[in-house]
C-alpha cells in the first residue's frame, strides 16, 4: 500500500472501526465534526510570499552604496540601529525588529523554472524521476490536521508548484483571484434543494458501495463528504474577503497582491497552515529602477501590514514569514535596453524571515562590496529549507517514500540549518 | 524467519529433497522464459486458442491457491467497460439500449471487433501515449503536443505494428511539423530523461537509479546505464520555449558527432553505446545511432521489448500488470502468472507487434470479462485478476464523458479557458491538467480531490441542462421511460427496481418539473458509479 493514497486501507479502516460501516454523507459529517473537536494540536504555520521573476538584492535589502553600480536607491535606517535597506521600504524598516534578512544565498541556479522548483522542493528538477513536493505540500502533509475542513495549503498565485509524488491531498487550493475566493464553493442551486440533491446522490451511492465495496468509491464519498463539509463550514467565509472594512484593505495596499497579503491572514487565523501569495513582475532585465520601485511599495505595505495584524493577533510567533524569489539579479547594470535593467544572479542574494519564533532584527551574511559573492555565511537551498522547517517544527531529515517505493528526505543531505536565528 | 518455519516444517530429508526439486524445476522454468531464444520462431496461434490458454493459466493458479473467481460480467458491466477501455469513452443511451436488448449470442465479441474499429479507439490510445511520452514539467509548458495527438492516432487506427511505431519515435528527424514523431525528443531533453524514457515505456526498466549509483534492486551498473545514453549523444533538439516565442517549429537531428551539450547530469560518464545487457555494437564514427539502438529494441528476439508491451497493455484493462511497477521488470520482481506473460510476449512477437491483436486476445478473455463484484466480503486481491478491480476514470475520459453527457459543443471544448494552468492549453487539455494526479501513482487509486469534488458539484458544466436530460425529456413518453434514458445516457444502463422507486416518487413528488429531473441528472453524474469503471 503506498504511503500517501487518498484514502488508504489503513485509514479505511479506521475509519470502519470508529463505527462508520455504511455510508452517509450526514453521518461523515458528525464523525468529522468531533474529530475536529478532539484534537487541537498547536501547530506552526507559514505564509510564503512569492517574489517570481528574482528580486534585485541590491535594490532591497543589500544595498551598496557609494559603489560603481550601486543603483539609484538611496538606503534608509531601521529601528534595529545598524541595520539599514532600501528607502522604498518605510514602513518595513520600522518593524526590522521582527525580521531576519539573509544576505549570504548562494544557489547556483539561474534559470527560473529550475530555480522556482530548486527553491520550493529543495531538488533540482527530474532528479531521479520523481516529482518533488513543494515546500507547502510538506508542510500540510506534516503539520496539517487531516479532518480540517479547509485544505491545508492555500495557493493565491497563478504559479505554483503542487504536491507531487504526496498526493492529491496535499496539492494546493489554487485561489486565481482574492476577490473571488474558491472556484465552485457555493452551490448552484437553493441549499434545501442542494440537500434534496444530496439526498438522491446518497441513494446511488448506498446502491453502488453496497454492491462493490471498492476503496474508490469510498474515496469518492469521502471527497464529496469533504467538500460539502468546506460548502457548509464557517471556515470557508474567510475566503470572503467582503467581510473586511475598506480601511484594512487599504492599508494593505489596495492591490491584488495586499488582497492576498490580507486574505492570507485570514486563512491562517481559521488555522489553514500554509499559503503562498505570488507577485510578479521581479525579471527586471529591463527598466530596473521604476519596476523595483513599484513592487517595493506594494510588498512595503502588504507585509507591514501583515506583520502588524499577526502581531496583534497573538498570531507572530506561530507565523513563520517568507519573503523570497527564485534568485537574485547582477551586480552589473546592463544597458541593453533603453532603460537599465538587471540580469540573473544566484551566487548572492538576499531572502527575509519574519516571526515564527525567531530570533528578529538581525542580519545573516555578508556579500562582497559590489554585492556579487558571498564572503560571509553562505547559504545554500537545502540550508534555507533546512532552516525553515526547523523553525516550523518539522524534522527535516525525515524520509518519505514515494509510491513507487523509493526513500527521499524531506530535505536532501548536506544541510545547515541556520542556528543563528533559532 | 521464513527458515525457522520451513525448519520446522520440513521433518524427514525425503520433504527437503522434494521441496529442493520443485524449487530447482521453478528456477528452471524461469531461466528458460528468461532466455530470449525461447520466444524466436515461435508460430502465430489463432486468437481463440490464445485467449482460452490464458484463461486455463489463471485458472489452473487460482484453482491451486483455492480462490473462487468471480462470474461473468452482467451485460451492463461489461458494456460500459468495454466501451472506456478500448475507446475511452461512454456508450450513448441508444448505444447502450441496443447492446443491452440484442439477443445475439456472441454480442460482445461483436462489440470488440466494433469498437477496435471505431476512430475513437486510436484517440484514445493516443491520449494515453501522450501522457506518456510528454512529461509534464515547466520546460515542456510551451511544447505543442497536438501534432503527436494526432500522429499517433493515426498510426493505432491503422493498426501499425507497435515495433514500427517505437522506431518512428525512437529514429524521427526534422521539425515537429514535418513530423510530429519529434515531440517524443523534444519532450525529453535531457540526456537522463529520453534514456529513463525509453528504458521504461519500451523496455519496462527502472533504469534512472543506475544513473548516480549501481542500482540497488538490479544488476545495472552505472556503467550500463551511461554506455546505453550514449546512443542519445548525437541527438541535437531545439529549445522549445525559445521555438515557441520565435513562432518556429521545433525540430531534432542526429549529428554525424556527439553533440555539444550544457546541463548535462553530474554523474555523466562518456562512454561507447552498448546495449542493455547486451552487446556493443561495431559503429563507424559518423553512424547515426538511434536506428542501430531501434533495429536491436524492437527486434523479434529482444529479451523486453515484447514482454514489457504485453504487461503495460494488461495493465492498462486490468489496473494492474502482470509484472508491477509495470515498467519495473526485473530478476527479484517477476511476474505473478509468468507463463502467461512469456505466452503473450510470444504470441504478440509472432503476430508481428499487432495492437489491435492484443487489444482483441485480452477483452475476449474470461479474466477481463469477469464481474467487479466480490465474491466475498472483501474486493479480491488485484494482482490475480480473479475479478475485474473497479477502476477510476483517467482525466480524459472522464472529460469525454462529461462532454458527451452535458453535450459541449466543438467549440467549447477547443477554446481557451478563462482562467487555466497555462496559456495556450485548451479547455479540454486545462481539465485534464487540473484533475491529473501523481504520473507514477497507482491507477486503481481514487486521486481527485475537494476542488475536483467542488468542480463537480457546482460548476456551470454540471448545472447546465445536459444534452442527455434534453434527449430523455423529448423521448421519453412516460417519467419511467425519461427515467431509462437518464440513466443509459449516464450510467449505461437501467434504473434498479428500488432506484425507479425512489427516483420516480422524488419527480412526482415536484409535479415532474424540469427542475426536479435536472436534480436526478446532476445525482447521476456526481455518483461513483458515473466516474468508476466497473
Amino acid at each position: 500500500m503506498r504511503d500517501f493514497a487518498p484514502l488508504s486501507r489503513r485509514e479505511f479502516c479506521q475509519l470502519t472501526a470508529a463505527g462508520i460501516t455504511g455510508l452517509s454523507l450526514s453521518g461523515w459529517l458528525d464523525i468529522l465534526a468531533l474529530r475536529a473537536a478532539q484534537g487541537q494540536l498547536k501547530h506552526k504555520a507559514c505564509i510564503l510570499l512569492w517574489m517570481d521573476g528574482g528580486p534585485s538584492h541590491k535594490d532591497t535589502f543589500d544595498l551598496k552604496p557609494g559603489t560603481r553600480y550601486a543603483g539609484e536607491f538611496k538606503p534608509i535606517s531601521t529601528s534595529v540601529p545598524g541595520i539599514q535597506i532600501s528607502e522604498h521600504f518605510p514602513k518595513l524598516a520600522k518593524l526590522m525588529q521582527h525580521v531576519a534578512i539573509l544576505r549570504g544565498m548562494n544557489t547556483g541556479v539561474s534559470d527560473h523554472n529550475r530555480a522556482r522548483y530548486y527553491m520550493h522542493t529543495g531538488y533540482r528538477e527530474g532528479q531521479g524521476g520523481v516529482i518533488h513536493p513543494s515546500l507547502g505540500s510538506i508542510v500540510s502533509h506534516e503539520l496539517g490536521r487531516p479532518e480540517f475542513p479547509l485544505p491545508n495549503f492555500v495557493a493565491i498565485s497563478a504559479r505554483v508548484l503542487g504536491a507531487g509524488y504526496l498526493g492529491p491531498r496535499h496539492e494546493p487550493l489554487v485561489v486565481l483571484d482574492p476577490n473571488r475566493g474558491v472556484e465552485n464553493l457555493r452551490a448552484s442551486v437553493a441549499d434545501d434543494r442542494f440537500n434534496d440533491r444530496i439526498s438522491l446522490l446518497e441513494e446511488l451511492e448506498q446502491g453502488f458501495y453496497r454492491t462493490y465495496r471498492t476503496p474508490a468509491a469510498q474515496a469518492h464519498h469521502t471527497m464529496y463528504a469533504r467538500a460539502v463539509e468546506l460548502m457548509r463550514s464557517k471556515e470557508a467565509k474567510a475566503f470572503d474577503l467582503s467581510q473586511e472594512p475598506a480601511s484594512v484593505r487599504q492599508r494593505y495596499g489596495g492591490t491584488r497582491f495586499g488582497d492576498g497579503c490580507l486574505l492570507a491572514r485570514r486563512l491562517i487565523e481559521v488555522g489553514v497552515k500554509f499559503v503562498e501569495v505570488g507577485l510578479g513582475g521581479w525579471d527586471t532585465h529591463q527598466n530596473n529602477f521604476p519596476r523595483v520601485r513599484e513592487l517595493s511599495a506594494q510588498v512595503d505595505s502588504a507585509l507591514s501590514a501583515l506583520i502588524e495584524d499577526l502581531h496583534q493577533r497573538g498570531l507572530l510567533d506561530s507565523t513563520l514569514i517568507i519573503w523570497m524569489g527564485e534568485f537574485g539579479r547582477t551586480p552589473h547594470i546592463n544597458n541593453r535596453g533603453p532603460q537599465p535593467g538587471r540580469d540573473h544572479w544566484s551566487r548572492a542574494w538576499s531572502t527575509l524571515l519574519i516571526g515564527g519564533g525567531i530570533k528578529g532584527g538581525q542580519v545573516i551574511g555578508k556579500t562582497d562590496a559590489e554585492g556579487a559573492t558571498v564572503v560571509e555565511r553562505p547559504i545554500s537551498a537545502l540550508d534555507f529549507l533546512a532552516t525553515v522547517c526547523t523553525i516550523l517544527g518539522i524534522d527535516y531529515t525525515k524520509q518519505y517514500t514515494t509510491p513507487r517505493g523509493r526513500p527521499i528526505r524531506i530535505v536532501d543531505r548536506g544541510a545547515n540549518p541556520i542556528k543563528e536565528l533559532l | 524467519m521464513l527458515g525457522k518455519r520451513w525448519g520446522r516444517r520440513v521433518k524427514s530429508i525425503a520433504a527437503l529433497w522434494a521441496v529442493l526439486a520443485v524449487v530447482g524445476w521453478v528456477v528452471a522454468q524461469v531461466n528458460q522464459s528468461s532466455t530470449p531464444s525461447a520466444k524466436v520462431s515461435v508460430q502465430a496461434l489463432p486468437t481463440e486458442q490464445v485467449v482460452q490458454q490464458v484463461d486455463a493459466i489463471i485458472l489452473k493458479h487460482l484453482a491451486a491457491q483455492n480462490i473462487r473467481p468471480a462470474g461473468l460480467s452482467s451485460d451492463e458491466e461489461f458494456l460500459r467497460r468495454a466501451y472506456l477501455d478500448i475507446t475511452g469513452k461512454i456508450p450513448t443511451a441508444e448505444q447502450a439500449a441496443a447492446f443491452l436488448d440484442s439477443r445475439e449470442a456472441n454480442k460482445r465479441a461483436q462489440l470488440i471487433e466494433q469498437l477496435l474499429a471505431s476512430p475513437d479507439y486510436g484517440r484514445h490510445f493516443a491520449d494515453e501515449w501522450v501522457r506518456l511520452l510528454v512529461p509534464r514539467d515547466s520546460q515542456n509548458r510551451l511544447l505543442r503536443t497536438q501534432p503527436l495527438f494526432d500522429w499517433l492516432t493515426e498510426q493505432f487506427n491503422q493498426n501499425r505494428p507497435w515495433s514500427e511505431i517505437v522506431t518512428a519515435l525512437l529514429t524521427a528527424t526534422g521539425t515537429q511539423q514535418e513530423n510530429p514523431a519529434v515531440t517524443y525528443f523534444l519532450a525529453n531533453q535531457g540526456l537522463d530523461q529520453i534514456t529513463n524514457s525509453v528504458c521504461k515505456l519500451f523496455l519496462g526498466n527502472q533504469l534512472q537509479c543506475a544513473q548516480c549509483h549501481n542500482h540497488p534492486f538490479t544488476n545495472w551498473k552505472q556503467n550500463d546505464y551511461w554506455a546505453f545514453a550514449a546512443f542519445f549523444a548525437k541527438v541535437q533538439r531545439d529549445n522549445t520555449l525559445a521555438a515557441a516565442k520565435q513562432g518556429t517549429s521545433p525540430g531534432v537531428r542526429e549529428l554525424p558527432r556527439i553533440a555539444l551539450r550544457r546541463n548535462l547530469p553530474e554523474s555523466y560518464k562518456a562512454l561507447p553505446p552498448k546495449f542493455l545487457g547486451g552487446a556493443q555494437p561495431q559503429l563507424r564514427a559518423s553512424e547515426p545511432l538511434r536506428p542501430v539502438l531501434a533495429k536491436w529494441l524492437t527486434a523479434p528476439d529482444n529479451p523486453y521489448f515484447a514482454k514489457a508491451t504485453v504487461n503495460r497493455w494488461w495493465a492498462k484493462f486490468f489496473g494492474r500488470g502482470l509484472v508491477n511497477p509495470v515498467d519495473d521488470m526485473h530478476e527479484d520482481n517477476p511476474p505473478v502468472y509468468p507463463e502467461l506473460l512469456d505466452l503473450l510476449a510470444q504470441q504478440f512477437v509472432a503476430h508481428q507487434f499487432d495492437l489491435k491483436w492484443l487489444v482483441r486476445t485480452i477483452t475476449n478473455t474470461q479474466a477481463y470479462q469477469r464481474s467487479s463484484k466480490p465474491v466475498g466480503e472483501q474486493p479480491a486481491d488485484p494482482t490475480l485478476f480473479a475479478q475485474m478491480p473497479v477502476k477510476p476514470m483517467t482525466p480524459a475520459q472522464l472529460f469525454d464523458a462529461l462532454a458527451q453527457v452535458v453535450g459541449f459543443n466543438r467549440n467549447l471544448a477547443a477554446r481557451k479557458p478563462a482562467i487555466g494552468p497555462k496559456p495556450g492549453f485548451n479547455v479540454r487539455e486545462a481539465f485534464i491538467i487540473a484533475f491529473s494526479g501523481d504520473e507514477g501513482a497507482d491507477p486503481l487509486d481514487y486521486q481527485a480531490g475537494i476542488p475536483h469534488a467542488l468542480r463537480l458539484m457546482n460548476s456551470p458544466m454540471t448545472n447546465a441542462d445536459g444534452i442527455v436530460l434534453q434527449d430523455a425529456l423529448r423521448r421519453g413518453e412516460s417519467p419511467e421511460e425519461t427515467l431509462d434514458w437518464l440513466f443509459l445516457g449516464v450510467l449505461s444502463r437501467r434504473p434498479s427496481a428500488q432506484e425507479r422507486e425512489r427516483f420516480l416518487n422524488y419527480v412526482a413528488q415536484r409535479q415532474y418539473s424540469r427542475a426536479a429531473w435536472s436534480d436526478v441528472f446532476w445525482a447521476l453524474i456526481n455518483s461513483s458509479e458515473f466516474v468508476l469503471t466497473r
